[in-house]
């Protein structure tokens, strides 16, 4: 038995509900403002393609955390996995952003409405003019010959469709999760584990084909099947991430003492680890065989990456996704406490946004045609965004872990003694 | 040391509340069956005199192995034109069937590695003979790059293949996805035999102690021999669990590299329906998927004859059959994603590379893949379907088939109709060929046969350590 | 005829019993002793006051030392000693090397787990005072022992039998050398 931990405050449950409205306010705030930039942005930037393009940015870096922590719960449900338990109620508490992820999403559903429509797709303006005098969108045959999937009522279905999907299935996974505090019912681990069967192919293709829609057609010519696994990859990374966040926070706090042991800070480690190699091999794959195959019909979308400030963008992302995390998580100390997982959580969240900056600001160009700088004043555009949209999703979170009635652990889910008393 | 949580003065106040709903875990070893028990079954099968059926199925085992060693003889001695391949076919059943084999491997390191990894305790009464069959698919599988040279003695030595100085005082062309394949699948055989024989250690010292105590001083050398003097200290256990988990911490990434540097050996091309980048984890999804199929095929028999009911019982046959649905599923995610890309991509040869799988020469290969692929493990949603044996046995037999058809359609329709309608052809297989890839079958049973007769088909200390009494916090007896 | 034995062994029926066994002879001072067991017993490590194994120290030397080895062999053969131009690629690149290295990175890692296992565990030793004792198939099959070696400076033979005999031993017996 080691002794109490020092520093603890004292009657934090009674603080409880103060503590985290504030916070909750304060995030709202943070939200409110950064929208608030983003718009004041797209008045006097003097290039809307950037703001909005950074907007998205923003916002799909939220909806990549909230995919994969949905996708999480999911997969903790179809293993019947112990371990996790004492932490899946937070990620529950997470997937109440989409529904406002949702409504931050209007506005880029609207920009196909504005103006030509090219605002950020450049495949949803017919007029919109081709790079080099090729023409323009309506006349290019490979715009032709995807018409049929790449056009705004298409978009603009799809879209519903996803936010569909997400917003229903984190229904009936918190419904199931929090009905179970009450009353005990082995009912509500069936439904989940139903919902997970069927959740995960339908989650699966809706990630996927968002991807598609909202990242990879915005250079319309390229193609790749791995596209979708990566983005499944990578939203698992900034999932497990944010949720050794949610438990530093709560340790600090000290509802979770007596609760997490050194194991579960193991097991996520160790699961971040894995996700690292994962994210890795499809990135590798990805580009190694566009590489060695060198069809420029391919080949040119990372050529666009390799230009300017790019490709030192490209290469931090090798060394920073890849192998950075990867050689410090092979320390046992390192995976297994919150002092080894917190510095390198920061820095993969951080390298995830600059991963999805790297899919798709280079879609911005200049006179030539080539991509605008990473380091430039769009930068300013894609913090707002992602302090706006963050904020907006970290309120969700919390107000969801202050008021919904669950409590802090699923007290009557089947695993949780395993979970509570979890070992290796 | 206690793993509990903290007692101290404040303890949250939440944990006053925890009340768990009763949905108890699957039972791994029914009927509470104990140490002894365990290992009086799993020696007993190696004790007793070798059973009739045995040797029946040796002697037909071996006479379908003699095909394999006929069909390489013959094609060693008169030249690789006793095979069907003609241009453009220059790639047939021949490496449809490494690929086959090798993916058939697979499932077995999964099986060992990486349910170990997510701590699937279910995994210990198959992993053992799951890793047996990886060791000899790989077997099988090496036969044909090996010999689909023609001339093996450039291959093997003083190697073509392995980067050792030749006469032409030239090197291995590392570039080329089929020189991966060599360093591959050399390691993946090398790893598995070394983390099967790990496995292997304890239990084969106890078969020592056994025929020493009952007079066999012979076989309890032999056995003796490679148990290394084990002795079941708790200081060797600790370095020997570290190594075990090290093992299949490294046997995880490299089932993962291996199917997919065989899935490069075709994605790197630039040939349509082949150059795709889903391809590397879309071949691991569909190796699992088929080695599951496999250890279907081989356990349930076992299982039957050897009335092992109490080790495999009705929830390991479920969690295979989930994993086959899941990877099944995976499979036909790839599918759609090949088939939506090929579409989107607008490239016309993409394009019409899957309308000709789908309608040309090869539709009737294409159908069955579809139907065996992606129909079939959805029968395994169905829970009244998972608990007949019979009918799991059956359908595992046919996601073996489907998947030697996937292999079949990406490889041969691919090569049939390429580029240029000039350089089109088709492709049937010769007798020699569809012979020796029978004759595959026989070599596997024919080792897969040794394994079961000389030892343990399953790893007593860790199936121990699985139950009740291997857990000192739940104070059940080892004996009673 | 009575040479110094090699040390006592005492029999266990439960892994509950000789995990608190475990703990009463760490805690009584004993560093030369060991324990039996049919299976790996969970946190008996702990109980013993065993470390934890320095053998994935030894993979990741392997491991690196395999990594290199591919790099520098390919980068040797196809950029220095015999250049060739093939299908248009680069004489070197971390691409195309990075196969064959992982490969060679994940082989040498397995014969230094494996090297490094036997290497700590003094493997093989086929002679060994334990493998005398009489049922030492029932440890290998269903019991546990302890064993505390003579060789240990604690070591006396009334006190170290009547600590095993508290700790619920059985069978408490003197093993040859």
């Amino acid at each position: 038995m080691s002794a109490p931990a020092a520093n603890i405050p004292a009657a934090n449950a009674t603080h409880l509900p103060a503590a985290s409205a504030t916070r909750a306010n304060c995030a709202l705030y943070a939200g409110i403002a950064g929208l608030a930039a983003t718009v004041i942005g797209l008045a006097v930037s003097g290039n809307v393609h950037a703001v909005a393009m950074s907007y998205l940015v923003g916002i799909s870096y939220w909806t990549t955390i909230a995919i994969g922590m949905l996708m999480l719960v999911l997969i903790h449900h179809i293993f019947d996995a112990g371990w996790s338990v004492v932490i899946r109620r937070q990620f529950e508490h997470g997937l109440a952003a989409f529904k406002w992820l949702f409504v931050l999403f209007l506005p880029l559903v609207a920009t196909a409405f504005i103006g030509g429509g090219d605002t950020v797709w450049p495949w949803m303006n017919p007029a919109h003019e081709l790079l080099h005098g090729h023409g323009t969108v309506a006349t290019d045959i490979l715009y032709q010959k995807k018409g049929a999937f790449l056009n705004v009522p298409m978009f603009v279905g799809a879209t519903l469709v996803f936010f569909a999907v997400w917003i229903w299935l984190s229904a009936r996974l918190r419904k199931a999760s929090f009905a179970q505090d009450t009353d005990g019912s082995a009912k509500w681990t069936t439904m989940n584990r139903k919902t997970a069967a069927f959740g995960i192919p339908m989650n699966a293709l809706a990630l996927t084909f968002a991807a598609i829609f909202w990242m990879k057609s915005l250079e319309y010519h390229w193609f790749s099947t791995m596209f979708g696994v990566w983005y499944f990859a990578n939203c698992i990374r900034a999932a497990l991430a944010f949720g050794v966040f949610i438990m530093v926070w709560l340790t600090a706090r000290g509802d979770y003492r007596g609760i997490l042991n050194k194991n579960h800070w193991h097991c996520i480690g160790t699961l971040g680890h894995a996700f690292v190699i994962f994210w890795a091999y499809v990135t590798f794959s990805q580009y190694f065989l566009i590489w060695n195959a060198n069809v420029p019909e391919e080949t040119f979308w990372y050529n666009l990456r390799e230009h300017g400030d790019w490709y030192y963008i490209g290469m931090l992302i090798l060394f920073g996704h890849f192998f950075v995390p990867f050689l410090y998580l092979l320390s046992f100390r390192r995976k297994s406490t919150a002092s080894g997982l917190l510095p390198i959580s920061i820095w993969i969240a951080g390298i995830i946004l600059v991963d999805l900056c790297y899919n798709i600001l280079p879609a911005l160009k200049d006179a030539h045609g080539d991509p605008l700088p990473f380091f430039s004043l769009n930068l300013l555009w894609v913090a707002a965004s992602v302090i706006g949209v963050g904020g907006i999703c970290v309120w969700a979170y919390l107000r969801s872990f202050a008021t919904s009635g669950a409590k802090l652990i699923p007290v009557r889910d089947p695993r949780i003694t395993e979970s509570l008393t979890y070992h290796e | 040391m206690s793993h509990a949580a903290e007692h101290t003065a404040e303890a949250p106040a939440i944990l006053a509340e925890v009340k768990p709903a009763i949905v108890p875990r699957a039972v791994l070893v029914a009927h509470g069956r104990s140490f002894s028990w365990i290992t009086e079954k799993i020696c007993g099968i190696i004790e007793e005199k070798t059973p009739r059926w045995w040797w029946i199925c040796f002697a037909v085992a071996g006479f379908v192995a003699s095909w394999t060693v006929m069909g390489l003889t013959y094609l060693v001695a008169t030249g690789v034109g006793v095979w069907g391949h003609h241009n453009p076919i220059n790639w047939a059943w021949d490496i449809v069937n490494f690929v086959f084999w090798i993916g058939i491997g697979h499932a077995g390191t999964l099986i060992s590695a990486i349910l170990c990894l997510l701590r699937q305790k279910w995994r210990t009464s198959i992993n053992r003979a799951a890793e047996a069959m990886t060791i000899f698919a790989v077997v099988c599988a090496a036969i044909f790059p090996v010999f689909h040279v023609g001339r093996i003695w450039f291959a093997v030595l003083p190697g073509w293949l392995f980067p050792f100085p030749n006469g032409n005082d030239i090197w291995q062309n590392f570039r080329s996805p089929l020189e991966w394949d060599v360093f591959a699948v050399s390691t993946y055989g090398t790893v598995s035999v070394l983390f099967w024989y790990v496995g292997l250690i304890p239990d084969l010292a106890i078969l020592r102690d056994r025929f020493y105590a009952a007079g066999n001083k012979f076989r309890s050398s032999l056995y003796g021999l490679f148990a290394m003097g084990w002795r079941g200290s708790n200081r060797h256990w600790s370095n020997y669990e570290m190594a075990y988990m090290i093992l299949a911490g490294i046997s995880t990434p490299l089932v993962l590299s291996v199917h997919t540097i065989v899935s490069f050996d075709f994605a790197v091309s630039l040939i349509p329906g082949w150059h795709t980048t889903i391809f590397p984890p879309y071949f691991v999804a569909g190796a699992i998927f088929s080695g599951f199929g496999m250890v279907l095929t081989l356990m349930l028999p076992l299982r039957a004859v050897y009335k092992l009911e109490d080790l495999i019982t009705q929830y390991h046959i479920d969690c295979m059959c989930k994993i086959t649905l899941a990877t099944g599923t995976m499979v036909g995610y790839a599918y759609a994603m090949e088939f939506f890309i090929a579409w989107y991509g607008s490239n016309p040869n993409e394009g019409f590379a899957f309308i000709n799988r789908g309608f040309g020469h090869y539709a009737w290969a294409y159908w069955i893949m579809v139907t065996c692929n992606v129909i079939t493990p959805q029968f395994f949603w169905f829970k009244k379907i998972r608990q007949n044996t019979a009918l799991v046995w059956i359908l595992s037999i046919f996601v073996n088939v489907g998947m030697w058809f996937e292999r079949f359609v990406i490889i041969v329709t691919s090569l049939a109709r390429d580029f240029l309608p000039s350089s089109w052809g088709y492709y049937s297989p010769s007798i020699v060929e569809i012979f020796t890839f029978f004759g595959t079958f026989g070599v596997f049973s024919v080792l897969f046969l040794l394994f079961i007769r000389f030892l343990p088909i399953m790893p007593m200390a860790e199936l121990k350590a699985v139950t009740p009494e291997g857990d000192p916090h739940s104070g059940a007896n080892a004996h009673h | 005829m009575s040479a110094q034995p090699y040390g006592l062994i005492a029999t266990f029926d439960t892994a509950a019993a000789i995990y608190h066994a475990a703990e009463t002879v760490r805690d009584a001072g004993y560093k030369k002793w060991d324990c039996i067991t049919p299976c790996p017993v969970h946190g008996l490590d702990g109980a013993m006051g065993v470390k934890r194994s320095l053998v994935p120290r030894i993979s990741l030397a392997g491991g690196i030392t395999g990594f290199c080895t591919g790099m520098l062999m390919i980068w040797w053969t196809g950029a220095w000693n015999y250049k060739l131009i093939v299908g248009g690629k680069p004489l070197f690149s971390p691409m195309f090397a990075f196969p064959i290295s992982y490969e060679l990175t994940i082989l040498f890692t397995a014969f230094a787990t494996i090297g490094g296992m036997f290497l700590l565990n003094n493997l093989p030793m086929h002679y060994h005072p334990v493998l005398k004792y009489d049922h030492i198939t029932r440890g290998l099959d269903d019991q546990f022992f302890v064993v505390i070696e003579a060789a240990d400076m604690k070591f006396d033979a009334k006190a170290t039998r009547a600590l095993l005999e508290k700790a619920g031993g059985k069978n408490i017996t003197e093993l040859e050398h």
